[in-house]
């Protein structure tokens, strides 16, 4: 960083903080070292790093919101020239909320379910406010309409669990603004929301920002989301802060992780024209098939005699070619998972047939999905050998030492280190369990792979590494793949086709390429958010 | 580990009781039928390191007792007849385990003397001795009622969830019904049916089956909650998609889930089974004369005369404390370890 | 609302029949009944017994008997009584009415202590207040409720300050005050034995609810957003617990009714429990059927209560149902 600032000129420092956690017995683990970050008044500061890299650590600290096996060792923290370590419990109860505010990841539980939100709201108002319940009830719902709420009355009266993902964290950023803060501290606020949802946010973000003359902090693993709000971004990795400048100087830079963190689709190779060519061409008859597929599902809402039908799947056709790289995009609820479910063979259509390899059967052993969360797609008690075997263990064809050899030579091929398969599945990290469930559904031999939104849950970085090795072992194995997704992360890399889905029906087909410049409005509006979101390697393809 | 450590602690515990209690035989001086007309309501034995003298010895000893004149059930000390205190001394017959038999005990006196560590009941058996053997009545009764309410509870609930349906519904609804009773209400009704006269080992057996077949609902109901929560997730489906059949699942994923479940509620249900033996023999339902059980013991203490005048009657109510005490705090370690891998 | 009440008490109705047939299928296990005894007096003759188990209907077809024995519910009559010779009702009513009164007072003052408490001990984990609770709630864990009953006895009778058992001395008949004095002197000890023995459990249960609730990301949001430590307890936090905690109200009841059997017969107080003994060994089955089915009626009443309350409390059940 430059040399230190004027104090005057600085709203939020803090000075070399150091953090420690104390486990259950006794051990130490360092999550904060030396980190020293500043924010001027109207600048948002963005903090760019993978998961551990302890910046929801530094966001907590900044407002002595640790746990309590969490304690700072050492720095300073200033906001506004008051050092906020030596505050009193009643000085740091009216800086927070009305000074600094946070608003932490999944907004689901950051809302009390048992009250209403303008009872939440309210809450935070009077806290630090002399106001009385008529003005308190008119700034909540002025601010309801300023997050975007058409009807601040009904969204008042809600309670949490009767609203959406994104309307959940709008009342959250609601709640975190009431106070007219001077710093917001946004800690992965787009995680768990869909790619359309995320930029609404972002955008909404971007317009208090402006409106409210606040100064930010935004945390994420995604650089993309910071080119067009932060002014300076800090790296930070185990704890330390790798890097800080701007965008453009950090993408100038010559530290290797920074790029990688920063141009994550650098790391991908593209999908070579003449393979996807070669799939395109090749013999009259799909892979996959679907004629006029339909499914509806009945749904019962909870303690209550009416069931009303839910149609998931309208007159699907689609045709995948062997070697093909299909990606089937879509927003929450557009029918994609019950496509991939129904392809996978764990439900029925309704009508229309689906053939694989010419058949009409049900058996779809050739044909393997991916969950989108891996921790629960394994049994945590498992070896990770076990579980890579485990398609082996159910077919019994081959010995146990045939098998157990098959396993470990299926983890190394997706990238973990072999003498790792006597450890139990739940003590590796996300992106590790992802790769044992792809070495387990490897080994039942498939010919077809579904990744059902299987890199979603995970870090920009880390979801590039995992593409690339989908890459290597779709070269390999001949395999073909239906990428269910709901943004337009690194398309142009692996995607030969896209098809777009939209409440049950496809609407839309083509190469990412042609999506781009489509005119059809379900299209344009996923195409419009990713570029919102400034999403990884979208360059590529124009 | 911290956890680890309590784990151990309290699992050494209960083991070391337990152990203890199966060599009942060779820690108690006598048998627990074993009577002495001249002694009925002794006091606690007073050991002594100085004599009447003022004397010291090494080895501690007791003064023979004789009645007082003029009083019923009241001894005093006869400072002529000092009785030293032997280690691994011969004396009565008995089977140790109930298998082996000799007659090897502890500690105890030579020939005609006696040593009432906990003094005696109303027909001059040995309080100590019998609350020892009690401990072998009523901690396996527990133990074993607590296996068999678990064994039928995993059953039943493993196959509800895996099978699910009307198998389910069925299952779930007759658990409620068994549930919906106060259970001991239920224990007692049940044990009415039942002959009230019958030979000992024939009540042990009735009362570890009445008691564990009459609480299978509650472990049914959380180990089908297990399979149930097991079932929806996807490494369920996943072993599926790879061809497995039911048993399968069963054996391979739901089975070792609902056991760490089940190990956890044996922690819970084993105080409260060996409560229910107790309950049972101190209303006269349970074990019954001359078999000394913590309950039956009890029952001699009800009686006003016994409560205000014998105090040392009262302590078999104290003998289940360390045991609750033990498998709660190994109650509390399992289910934090529980919670710890959901 | 109305439709949510209707539905949890076609519930419990549901359940009551069930257990009235499975307590029925169960006593027809018994070797014999009460006339069995009798068969092995001299004096009475074998056609007297048939003669009088006729009369009874208990030479009738277990499916007959049952419906008999519904219909003597629903007329309010619950069967008869061979040893007292009267409808079982009259006698089980009155006791019944007596452990309602050790039962309905154990329990409000157990959760009177238990909730502030155990909501105090998780609010403040410091120290020593967390030593000082595990310590107690081990201790009262331990004692397992006979050793209280024989203790609160000893106590009776070495100190006379209280009586050692019964509900009424023999000289309450004066006024009604002094007729409410020497109940509530009589219901003392009892009462406190069965506070006693569950106080441990319910507070264990309360303090890990809370510990829960207060552990949970809104409400760390809330302090986050500068909300005072009261405001957080009071207005965010017990509203989030009342869900856990008032499910512990069944728990609750089913603890105190088995407590309170034990209890009413060690202290010789003329409820339930020792109708239910001296039922049992002397064969009195309809008796005994009652009396279990009265307690499950308790049971159930305590569960549709805590039913209710979780309407009342949580908005996720009350705006689903």
């Amino acid at each position: 960083m430059p040399g230190p600032l004027p104090v005057s000129d600085v709203l939020l420092r803090t000075q070399r903080l150091s953090l420690e956690y104390t486990g259950a017995d006794g051990s130490t683990i360092s999550a904060l070292r030396d980190v020293t970050l500043e924010l001027q008044p109207h600048e948002t500061v963005g903090i760019l790093g993978e998961s551990g890299s302890g910046k929801s650590s530094l966001s907590h600290a900044i407002l002595r919101l640790l746990p309590p096996n969490g304690k700072i060792i050492s720095g300073k923290i200033e906001y506004s020239g008051e050092d906020i370590l030596a505050l009193s419990r009643r000085e740091l109860r009216q800086v927070r909320g009305a000074g600094i505010a946070l608003i932490a990841q999944e907004p689901a539980l950051a809302l009390n379910p048992v009250l209403t939100i303008e009872r939440q709201i309210i809450d935070v108002l009077r806290a630090h406010r002399r106001v009385s319940k008529q003005e308190a009830m008119e700034q909540t719902r002025a601010m309801l309409r300023e997050v975007g709420f058409t009807d601040p009355e009904r969204i008042g009266r809600a309670y949490p669990h009767q609203l959406s993902g994104g309307q959940r964290q709008r009342a959250a950023i609601a709640q975190a603004l009431i106070c007219n803060p001077r710093v917001l501290i946004a800690d992965e606020p787009l995680s768990s929301l869909d790619a359309v949802t995320q930029a609404e946010i972002l955008e909404l973000l971007e317009k208090l920002k402006r409106d409210l003359h606040l100064s930010m902090i935004f945390i994420t693993h995604n650089s993309g989301v910071l080119s067009s709000l932060a002014d300076r971004v800090a790296v930070m990795r185990e704890g330390e802060i790798q890097a800080c400048g701007t965008l453009e100087q950090l993408a100038r830079g010559t530290d290797e992780y920074v790029r990688a963190l920063m141009f994550p689709e650098k790391n991908i190779p593209t999908r070579s024209s003449s393979i996807a060519s070669l799939a395109a061409s090749t013999s009259a008859e799909p892979l996959l098939r679907l004629d006029r597929v339909s499914k509806h599902f009945l749904q019962r809402r909870f303690l209550s005699r009416n069931v009303f039908q839910v149609q998931a799947l309208k007159n699907i056709d689609l045709q995948i070619a062997e070697g093909a790289s299909v990606a089937i995009i879509g927003r929450s609820g557009s029918g994609k998972t019950t496509l991939a479910r129904c392809v996978a063979g764990f439900e029925r259509p309704d009508e229309g047939q689906i053939l694989f390899s010419g058949s009409r059967s049900n058996d779809r052993s050739e044909i393997q999905l991916i969950f989108q969360d891996a921790g629960s797609a394994l049994n945590p008690r498992f070896t990770a050998a076990e579980a890579i075997r485990e398609p082996l263990d159910i077919a019994r064809r081959l010995s146990f030492p045939q098998r157990q050899e098959r396993a470990l030579q299926l983890m190394e091929e997706a990238g973990l280190d072999s003498a790792w398969a006597g450890r139990k599945v739940g003590e590796f990290s996300g992106g590790q369990r992802q790769r044992i469930a792809i070495a387990r559904a490897l080994a039942a031999e498939p010919r077809m792979l579904i990744l059902d939104e299987s890199l979603s849950g995970l870090d920009l970085p880390l979801q590039a590494q995992i593409l690339r090795l989908l890459m290597d072992l779709q070269a390999r194995h001949g395999l073909t793949y239906l990428h269910i997704t709901h943004d337009l992360n690194f398309l142009p890399f692996f995607a030969d086709q896209v098809v777009v889905m939209d409440q049950g029906t496809i609407v839309e087909t083509g190469t990412p390429a042609t999506l781009l410049e489509s005119p059809q409005p379900v299209t344009k509006s996923l195409v419009a958010a990713s570029e919102r979101l400034h999403v990884a390697g979208m360059e590529v393809a124009l | 580990m911290k956890n680890r450590g309590k784990l151990t602690v309290t699992a050494g515990v209960l083991v070391a009781v337990h152990l203890l209690a199966v060599i009942a035989g060779f820690i108690a001086p006598y048998n627990y039928e074993t009577q002495d007309r001249e002694h009925p309501y002794a006091r606690p034995a007073r050991i002594h390191l100085t004599d009447c003298e003022g004397k010291f010895h090494l080895r501690p000893f007791v003064y023979a007792t004789s009645p007082r004149d003029g009083t019923v059930n009241d001894y005093q000390e006869d400072c002529s007849r000092p009785e030293p205190i032997t280690l691994f001394i011969s004396g009565e017959n008995y089977l140790l385990a109930g298998l082996v038999p000799t007659n090897l005990h502890l500690f105890g006196l030579r020939a005609e003397g006696r040593v009432y560590l906990l003094g005696t009941d109303g027909f001059g058996r040995d309080e100590f001795s019998r609350i020892l053997y009690g401990a072998q009545i009523s901690l396996f009764a527990g133990l074993l009622a607590a296996a068999l309410a678990l064994s039928l509870g995993m059953l039943v609930g493993t196959v509800a969830g895996a099978f699910g349906g009307w198998v389910d519904e069925s299952a779930m609804r007759l658990a409620e019904i068994f549930i919906a009773v106060p259970w001991f209400y239920l224990l007692l009704a049940v044990r009415s049916v039942l002959p009230l006269h019958v030979s000992p080992l024939s009540a042990f057996i009735m009362v570890v089956a009445v008691i564990g077949l009459l609480n299978w609902g509650q472990p049914a109901r959380l180990v089908r909650g297990v399979v149930l929560s097991g079932r929806e997730r996807n490494f369920i489906q996943a072993a599926e998609g790879f061809g497995a059949k039911r048993l399968y699942l069963l054996k391979r994923h739901l089975l070792p889930m609902s056991f760490s479940v089940a190990l956890t509620q044996m922690a819970v249900l084993v105080p409260r089974f060996i409560l229910a033996e107790v309950l049972l023999s101190f209303l006269g339902l349970g074990i019954g004369e001359p078999f000394p059980s913590w309950g039956n013991m009890m029952a001699a203490a009800q009686q006003y005369y016994v409560l205000s005048s014998y105090w040392w009657m009262i302590l078999p109510a104290l003998a289940p404390i360390p045991v609750f005490l033990a498998y709660h705090a190994l109650a509390d370690v399992l289910q934090e370890k529980l919670q710890s891998t959901i | 609302m109305i439709g949510y009440l209707l539905r949890r008490i076609g519930h419990g109705l549901f359940l009551l029949l069930g257990v009235s047939l499975l307590v029925f299928l169960l006593m027809q296990a018994a070797p014999g009944d009460f006339f069995s005894t009798a068969t092995l007096s001299e004096r009475m003759s074998q056609e007297t017994v048939h003669a009088l188990r006729a009369q009874y209907g208990l030479d009738q077809p277990l499916p007959v008997r049952y419906v008999r024995w519904l219909n003597s519910a629903l007329h309010g009559e619950f069967g008869y009584s061979f040893s007292y010779n009267m409808p079982a009702s009259a006698l089980l009513l009155p006791r019944a009415r007596n452990t309602l009164l050790l039962t309905v007072p154990s329990l409000l003052i157990s959760w009177l202590i238990a909730v502030p408490l155990g909501v105090f001990a998780a609010w403040r984990r410091v120290g020593w207040i967390d030593r000082l609770y595990s310590g107690g709630t081990s201790a009262l864990l331990g004692m397992h409720d006979l050793l209280l009953a024989l203790l609160a006895l000893m106590l009776a009778l070495h100190t006379g300050v209280f009586p050692t058992g019964g509900m009424s001395s023999f000289s309450a008949s004066g006024t009604l005050l002094t007729d409410w004095k020497d109940l509530l002197w009589h219901m003392a000890l009892p009462v406190s034995v069965l506070v006693a023995g569950s106080v441990a459990p319910i507070l264990r249960h309360v303090r890990s609810s809370m510990i829960e609730v207060l552990d949970s990301r809104y409400i760390r949001a809330a302090e986050g957003h500068g909300l005072g430590p009261l405001t957080v307890l009071f207005r965010h936090a017990l509203p989030a617990a009342a869900n856990p905690l008032i499910s512990l109200f069944g728990l609750s009841t089913a603890l105190l009714l088995g407590g309170s059997l034990l209890v009413e017969v060690v202290m010789s107080w003329p409820g339930l429990g020792p109708m239910v003994l001296e039922a049992i060994l002397g064969r009195d089955m309809f008796l005994v059927v009652g009396a279990v089915m009265l307690s499950t009626v308790f049971l159930i009443c305590g569960n549709f209560l805590a039913d209710l309350l979780l309407y009342v409390f949580d908005p996720r059940i009350r705006l689903d149902a």
